[in-house]
């Protein structure tokens, strides 16, 4: 089996693992950030956590859940998905304008304020797909 | 628990990836299938282009007035999480798969026994897709190789495309939970 990071230039990678670090540097309450395919390998992830791999199958499920359940309800695009639970939150996001499709999950412990964990996350989201556009 | 009109089943179709699941649900579905189908990137595994990362899911109503839910798993090992969720409650598992495949007998094994272990007391019923049976013997090894890992199902030659082939696996399926059924019931029945 082709690990989907195998699927990307080592020098693209290297810039999507480098704005991994630095989203995680500078938002000290995400734990874990998770970039994947649509299809659920994981492309990149920091940092290197044994579970990244299966938040990175279950993004792509509950993504594709998300969108099925959106369209069942006529609500055309499915484009986040937030899971809040008692000790932290889990954004999901589509980064944009890339194809194959990917995602980027983003883990956050409790302290995290939703708005500005989704507004880091959405930020990420753009570079990241400057960095895989280029 | 004996099968009577005006009852809700759920049935879980499991396999490996490209094993005809999702078209198996689409055959027979009375309505629309609710679909998590995306782009498989995967292509070294299965040569397709789309794959489940969720779950399938469509409803048929039987002639006796029995809903029957049926789910369909992501073949691949990663979706693991998903198998025992969608094997919560269900009735039995319907597993697919392909016989043209070099894998199938161990793919066979590999998938019976997981989904035995995740629902030991429910029934399972095989169904070979792509089979080249001209004999019957190449499905008696796929029942060989369930028995040899201490699991008795029953094993048929089937083209999930065809409605008649994938209800010939659910009334399989009907037919020995009825058999399972403790007396009272079938006398209630």
């Amino acid at each position: 089996m082709q690990p989907a990071s195998q699927r990307f230039a080592p020098h693209i990678l290297d810039a999507v693992r480098r704005q991994l670090v630095e989203l995680v540097a500078t938002n000290t309450q995400i734990t874990l950030a998770v970039v994947t395919s649509a299809d659920g390998f994981e492309v990149a992830a920091h940092p290197d956590l044994p579970m990244a791999q299966r938040i990175a199958a279950m993004s792509s499920s509950l993504q594709a859940l998300s969108e099925a359940m959106a369209r069942e309800a006529s609500l055309s695009r499915s484009r986040n998905l937030i899971i809040e639970a008692d000790s932290g939150t889990i954004v999901v996001l589509g980064i944009p304008d890339i194809s194959p499709r990917l995602s980027l999950a983003v883990v956050a412990s409790g302290s995290e304020i939703l708005g500005r964990l989704l507004w880091v996350t959405r930020s990420c989201s753009a570079a990241l797909a400057r960095s895989l556009r280029a | 628990m004996i099968v009577t009109s005006d009852q809700e089943l759920k049935i879980v179709f499991a396999g490996p990836m490209g094993a005809g699941k999702t078209t198996a649900i689409r055959a027979i579905s009375d309505t629309p299938p609710i679909s998590t189908e995306v782009d498989n990137i995967d292509r070294a595994l299965c040569d397709k282009e789309s794959t489940t990362v969720a779950l399938d899911y469509g409803q048929l109503l039987l002639q006796d007035g029995t809903a029957v839910r049926l789910y369909g798993t992501p073949g691949q090992e990663r979706f693991s999480f998903m198998w025992e969720i969608l094997c919560g409650g269900a009735m039995g598992v319907i597993l697919l798969i392909d016989g043209s495949s070099s894998a199938a007998l161990s793919d066979l094994r590999t998938y019976a026994e997981t989904f035995h272990r995740l629902n030991p007391n429910q029934p399972l019923v095989i169904g070979v897709g792509r089979a080249t049976c001209t004999d019957g013997r190449q499905l008696d090894e796929y029942a060989d190789a369930v028995a040899s890992r201490g699991i008795v199902a029953p094993v048929f030659d089937v083209d999930v495309r065809q409605r008649e082939d994938v209800l010939l696996l659910i009334e399989t399926l009907l037919c020995i939970l009825e058999a399972q059924a403790p007396e009272a019931d079938h006398a209630a029945g």
